[in-house]
């Protein structure tokens, strides 16, 4: 079997799975919102971090998981944090010719890495312990109010509901791709930036070809199977149901962000 | 009219701005009754799957008429009614699978019928186990084989519980075991629910077993028969197609005059025919 794709839902039992998705769409929001308010402190961050850790904990999907997704994302992490190190004024604390390390830049440095740590933690941590449908089924009860507004909100659940689900999909066709291109000698990793930028090219038209005819198809078969985009849905036969270890979650979930506030 | 889908004159032309009309289907006329098992055989671009996709009404026809039950497709009121008398499964299983869990995708229908939830979850129970999925209902699709992926694809249109099931190739892409699997399945849900099944494939074996062959060849209807008539007409080699091994076998054995059964196409049949 290939190897699982972060984020995927992992099937499971523990309490984190058992949450109603409502309650996880909101924690999830609490520690981001925390997480990209402006000048957060980095005792608040690692603070949130820790919470994040124990709630990995408590879902039982393996911290091994949870990290591997990580590596696609250093390089990106890297240059975050070397581009806050290199570029932020302030007092220097070692230089180098033009090249000036700030106290400022570290800090900041190590904040920008430490938000988005936890926006990418947080977010996998969501997808790993709720299906998708429950994700679509949530948002979809806690935007209800919007209806009164006339928003589509079922019919963006089913847009959020169908983009997740192919995420996997797409990813591996992606691969099946770079896959080809290679045996047919393109390289991804070397070559002239021109060279690479052709490469990247033969490998998003045909993606986009295929996603293209994959939206096609999946539109025949919900009209097939009696979707209609304007038809409201009454019967969920997953019932949105919010229990009392609900309760508690929001309870913690209130607690961490008061002293956050504080 | 009741008990049958008819075509009436259907005739699709897809036009597309700047080139010129591409005439698909041209003044079908066909009946398929309640409960029966129809294969339909074709080379490329003969119209099978525009025709296919015509009988739930996905696809209008430009002139003519199709009757579901007596229910014109074109007519907007009846379109929730067509399509769930009239079930669709398609070629690849990937792109028609909307849900992430194996008993979500199966209660996706059956939700936009806007059923009691206590008919929903019976429905769904019903429909994962005359496909064979029961033990799988909590699973994720993308980790399903092939085979069960399509039998997945059946399970979520029977939960309409609809009479007729229309399937466009839907074995093309499985392997030995999971085209096995899938007609077995097939064949059962129309002995035993007497569903209308209407199977497209490139493939004689696998529309050997069938009631009734339809052949499609440049947007008409080239031959409608028996298998053992179809495949013996000289017209079948015209439309450019090949009858299965079986059929030949039988074939060169009448014409040497051996006295068998000239109805004989399966390998089944053969063999309760040579053990007989
Ligand atoms: N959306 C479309 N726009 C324009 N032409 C189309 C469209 N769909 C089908 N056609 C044309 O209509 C004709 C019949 O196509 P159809 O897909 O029904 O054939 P088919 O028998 O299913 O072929 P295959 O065995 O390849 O699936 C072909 O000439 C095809 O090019
Ligand atoms: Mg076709």
């Amino acid at each position: 079997m290939r190897e699982m794709i972060t984020g995927q839902y992992i099937m499971g039992d523990s309490i984190i799975h058992c949450l109603d998705p409502r309650t996880k769409l909101i924690g999830c929001l609490v520690v981001i919102v925390v997480a990209v308010w402006p000048r957060q402190t980095i005792t608040i961050l690692l603070f949130n971090l820790a919470f994040i850790i124990i709630v990995i904990y408590f879902a039982e999907v393996g911290v091994g998981r949870v990290l591997r997704g990580l590596r696609s994302l250093k390089l990106i992490f890297l240059l975050t944090f070397i581009c806050q190190v290199f570029l932020t004024r302030g007092d220097p604390l070692w230089s180098w010719g033009s090249i000036v390390i700030t106290r400022q830049g570290i800090d900041l440095g190590i904040n920008t890495f430490l938000r988005l740590l936890i926006l990418f933690l947080s977010a996998s941590l969501l997808t790993m312990t709720t299906s998708t449908l429950k994700i679509s089924a949530g948002l979809e009860s806690l935007l209800s109010p919007l209806k009164y507004l006339r928003f589509p909100v079922q019919q963006f659940a089913m847009i959020i509901n169908i983009a997740l689900r192919f995420i996997p999909t797409i990813t591996e066709e992606a691969e099946h791709i770079v896959r080809a291109q290679k045996s047919r000698g393109a390289q991804f990793d070397s070559g002239s930036l021109s060279i690479r930028l052709r490469t990247v090219m033969a490998l998003l038209i045909p993606l986009l070809a295929a996603s293209l005819q994959r939206a096609t198809d999946l539109a025949w078969a919900m009209e097939s199977r009696c979707y209609t985009s304007d038809g409201q849905i009454y019967s969920r036969v997953y019932k949105l149901h919010f229990a009392q270890r609900d309760l508690i979650a929001m309870g913690v979930i209130s607690i961490v962000l008061l002293l956050a506030i504080l | 009219m009741d008990g049958r889908i008819e075509l009436i004159d259907a005739t699709k032309e897809y036009k597309h701005a700047g080139s010129p009309p591409v005439s698909a289907l041209n003044c079908v006329n066909l009946s398929i009754r309640q409960g029966e098992f129809v294969g339909m055989v074709g080379l490329n671009a003969s119209g099978k799957t525009t025709l296919a996709r015509m009988l739930n009404g996905l696809i209008l026809p430009s002139r003519g008429k199709v009757l579901v039950n007596g229910l014109d497709t074109a007519d907007l009121a009846q379109k929730k009614e067509i399509r769930r008398l009239v079930g669709m499964v398609f070629q690849n299983p990937d792109n028609q699978i909307i849900n992430p869990i194996v008993e979500e995708e199966v209660a996706f229908a059956a939700e936009n019928l806007n059923l009691s939830p206590a008919e929903v979850r019976r429905r769904v129970d019903w429909a994962l186990e005359v496909s064979g999925l029961a033990d799988l209902r909590h699973h994720a699709p993308q980790m399903l084989s092939g085979g069960q992926k399509q039998r997945l694809a059946v399970a979520a249109v029977l939960v309409m519980q609809p009479s007729y099931l229309v399937l466009d190739e839907p074995t093309s892409m499985l392997d030995e075991d999971g085209r096995y699997e899938l007609i077995k399945t097939l064949q059962d849900l129309n002995r035993q629910q007497r569903l209308s099944i209407i199977m497209i494939s490139h493939r004689m074996e696998e529309v050997a077993p069938a009631e009734r062959i339809i052949v499609l060849h440049q947007g008409t209807v080239y031959l409608d028969g028996p298998p053992a008539e179809v495949f013996r007409s000289p017209r079948f080699a015209l439309a450019g197609l090949k009858p299965p091994p079986i059929a030949r076998l039988t074939n060169s054995l009448l014409r040497q005059g051996h006295p068998i059964d000239d109805r004989i196409v399966t390998l089944e049949q053969m063999v309760e025919f040579l053990c007989r």
